[in-house]
């Protein structure tokens, strides 16, 4: 216990300088992983839990430095895992060793995470966790909460300029995926809906400053781009004929058949 | 109790009212006919295990409701001491009864009342032990209903016995709703996820059942709706379980997928939970299961139809979500903003607030719609005023992503700074009709089925000889009494 407690002491240590040395913090994460699961790591009986308290409080720590490590350092696999462990602190331990400060913090950024994977189906089965209350009023879950009604809406600008009021620092790097996700959406909401535009206005819906991004955009998308300077996508809203699906329906009629003839 | 106070009280009830004692009388006949009831459910309950037929035991356990509302503390007395030999296991049970009122600790005039000799058997030991418990909670004695429901539990849990898995199956359902009641469900977590591994090793379907529900109950307690979702997939529920239970089942199934937002499948699921449940009674669940509808509909895009607001008994609990979907239809943005933030506590309440904020994108998508329908030109400035947005160019961008999902069918020119609307194809060109047309062929046949599925047949009747008139008769009106019997249970099993 006193080991892991040093350990996590160079850690804070480690971890309060700015900016941190992640090489150095990732080393030292992974000797307190290892300790730590000899102590008293995710228990799942009550009573041992009860009697262990100091060490679930120094695991939720440990783990809320993870957290903000894997994202610092980029590692989405590693972020997730920590959550997850660091869910079961958070709802499963709470009776027993209380609320952690930046408890809502961090469920604030795994629901930007999720939010900015476009995995809008696990986003909401987290917010039902979260009491009516934190969801409109707390300072971290509401305006993720809007940006997720923003997306939904189709109010993108908003998202852009919700960029430059992001709560704490550590959010910025998954609003930078989000607003990445959230500029290929409104490529495939112009292919659809201009029958042509010029680059310039293409360029401010999708917030690229520089004419070279919307150039490089373009490409990726397979836009075509005219002589004129515009973007031109009229042969794409012209469906294709449908073809008469045979295969379906003659299965169908098939199995209308079957039916009737199990009734009569 | 001192002699003083007995003799003042019965005075005070000699003055006060004459009838008192017939009355009382009454009372005491009341509880002779449930003694010797529940004595004749006893031996049908051993009638049962004997012949290894679970059908009189489920008889028994139909019955329930109407026990529940015959039972006292003389009554049990009475039991305890014709089913348990005097000793340790009958002190153990009186001590749990509820408590007697003065002077009517015995019943005189019971015919044969017997003193058990030996121990009762599992069965009917369980089934005392079941009504003890479901009359403790209906008085609200939750210390006594804990004791007496793990005391339950313990004589369930160590006993092997398919004659036993019934009245398990409702034990089950009373233990965990003790434990809600005292707001420690999650505690018994682990528990019923250990009956429920028995349960399905050994093919007791209406435990499962039962468990099951109990489970998902737990779960969405607490809002674990991953955690149920999981049990949901890596569980089979079983086929033959009861209507009630189904009814329940579907229910959570539809509050799991309306959260992970598959509201079609939610859709699905909460309409037949609708259906299964009984059609006169359990109004409670009806409201409820029908305000999920009403919001899971409004997530699909669809308008409930105006009759679902107007159905006697749920008219009234109903007139919150009558404003919404009014909002909705209309597309008027402030007003569903004033619905939400007058009835919000009402939702909470019922669990539809989440889903609700949801359905904002939705009143906007109707009224782009309407815009779409009106105007063949409109500038984004117009549409932002008509939306009471902040600018033309969340205007410009909401209607884009419109036109991406198919919500209207347009163009925008950002040159001359207008949308444009398409003239309407016409739906008969194109699959849709055909599409709509199969669905419905596909659920009439499967309704069909599903009736020929739901049909009893009993066993080698083919080679029997035609019956009697006489016999006829008899037996329908033994089928007359049962289907009533049926009913009064299916309204009282909520």
């Amino acid at each position: 216990m006193a080991n892991v407690e040093a350990l996590y002491k160079e850690l804070i240590a480690e971890w309060a300088k700015r900016p941190p040395n992640t090489v150095k913090c990732g080393q030292l994460l992974d000797q307190l992983k290892v300790a730590l699961v000899k102590l008293a790591f995710l228990p799942t009986d009550g009573n041992d839990a009860q009697s262990s308290k100091k060490q679930l409080i120094l695991a939720r720590s440990v783990l809320e430095v993870a957290v903000e490590h894997s994202v610092l350092s980029k590692d989405l696999l590693a972020f997730e895992r920590y959550m997850a462990q660091l869910k079961c602190y958070y709802y499963d331990y709470a009776k027993i060793i209380g609320e952690s400060e930046s408890k809502y913090k961090l469920l604030g950024l795994n629901l930007l995470y999720l939010l900015s994977g476009n995995r809008v189906s696990d986003f909401h089965t987290e917010l039902e966790l979260l009491s009516v209350d934190v969801i409109q009023h707390n300072q971290f879950i509401r305006p993720i909460l809007s940006l997720e009604q923003y997306i939904m809406e189709g109010r993108y600008n908003k998202i852009f300029q919700a960029k430059s009021t992001v709560p704490v620092e550590v959010y910025s790097y998954f609003m930078d995926l989000l607003i990445e996700t959230v500029r290929d959406e409104i490529g495939a909401c112009i292919e659809k809906s201009y029958d042509k535009i010029s680059a310039k206005d293409a360029a401010k819906r999708l917030n690229l400053r520089v004419p070279d991004e919307i150039k490089a955009f373009g490409e990726k998308r397979q836009w075509k781009l005219e002589a004129s300077g515009d973007y031109s996508f009229t042969d794409r809203s012209v469906k294709p004929k449908e073809l008469l699906p045979s295969e379906e329906l003659a299965e169908q009629v098939l199995s209308y058949a079957r039916d009737l003839e199990m009734i009569v | 109790m001192t002699n003083a106070t007995d003799i003042g009280a019965h005075d005070v009830e000699m003055e006060v009212d004459p009838t008192a004692e017939t009355l009382a009388d009454e009372k005491k006949n009341q509880d002779v006919a449930a003694v010797q009831e529940i004595r004749e459910q006893f031996r049908q309950i051993e009638k049962g295990v004997a012949s290894k037929e679970s059908r009189f035991i489920l008889r028994v356990l139909r019955n329930l409701p109407n026990t529940r509302r015959k039972l006292n503390g003389v009554v049990f007395r009475n039991l305890a001491q014709s089913i348990y030999p005097a000793g340790a296991e009958r002190e153990a049970a009186v001590a749990l009864m509820p408590a007697v009122e003065k002077d009517a600790t015995e019943l005189p005039d019971v015919p044969k009342k017997q003193v058990a000799t030996k121990a009762p058997i599992a069965e009917v030991d369980a089934y005392f032990y079941l009504l003890l418990l479901v009359k403790l909670i209906d008085a609200s004695d939750l210390k006594r209903a804990g004791i007496s429901a793990d005391a339950l539990m313990a004589k369930i849990s160590i006993q092997n016995r398919r004659t036993l898995d019934l009245i398990g199956a409702k034990s089950y359902f009373y233990f965990s709703r003790v434990a809600e009641l005292k707001n420690s469900l999650e505690g018994i977590r682990a528990f019923l996820h250990a009956r429920l591994r028995t349960a399905t090793l050994r093919n007791d379907f209406e435990g499962q059942a039962v468990l099951i529900n109990c489970l998902l109950r737990n779960y969405l307690h607490y809002a674990l709706y991953d955690q149920a979702d999981k049990l949901v997939k890596k569980s089979v529920y079983p086929e033959s379980a009861s209507n009630n239970e189904w009814a329940r089942f579907l229910y959570y199934l539809g509050r799991i997928k309306a959260a992970k937002l598959e509201y079609s499948d939610a859709h699905k699921h909460l309409v037949q939970a609708l259906r299964k449940s009984p059609q006169h009674a359990a109004i409670g669940f009806r409201q409820t299961v029908q305000k999920l509808i009403i919001v899971v509909e409004l997530l699909l895009g669809n308008i409930p139809e105006r009759v679902v607001f107007r159905q006697a008994g749920l008219r009234q609990s109903l007139g919150a979500y009558f404003q919404l979907t009014q909002a909705v239809r209309l597309g008027n943005l402030k007003r569903f903003g004033d619905v939400v933030s007058q009835y919000g506590p009402k939702f909470q309440l019922d669990h539809t607030f989440t889903l609700i904020i949801r359905l904002r994108h939705n009143v906007i998508k109707t009224a782009i719609r309407s815009i779409g329908l009106s105007y063949s030109r409109i500038s984004p400035q117009d549409i932002a005023k008509r939306l009471m947005l902040d600018s033309a160019e969340d205007a410009e961008f909401i209607v884009s992503k419109a036109i991406r999902d198919g919500v209207i069918e347009a163009t925008l020119d950002p040159a001359q700074n207008f949308m444009r609307s398409k003239e309407s194809t016409d739906i008969y060109s194109t699959r849709e009709p055909q599409l709509a047309f199969h669905e419905r062929i596909s659920f009439c046949l499967n309704l069909h089925n599903q009736s020929v599925k739901a049909m009893r047949y009993p066993p080698k009747s083919y080679g029997k000889d035609l019956e009697s008139a006489e016999e006829r008769r008899e037996r329908e009106q033994q089928d007359l009494e049962l289907a009533k019997e049926m009913a009064e249970d299916d309204e009282d099993g909520f």
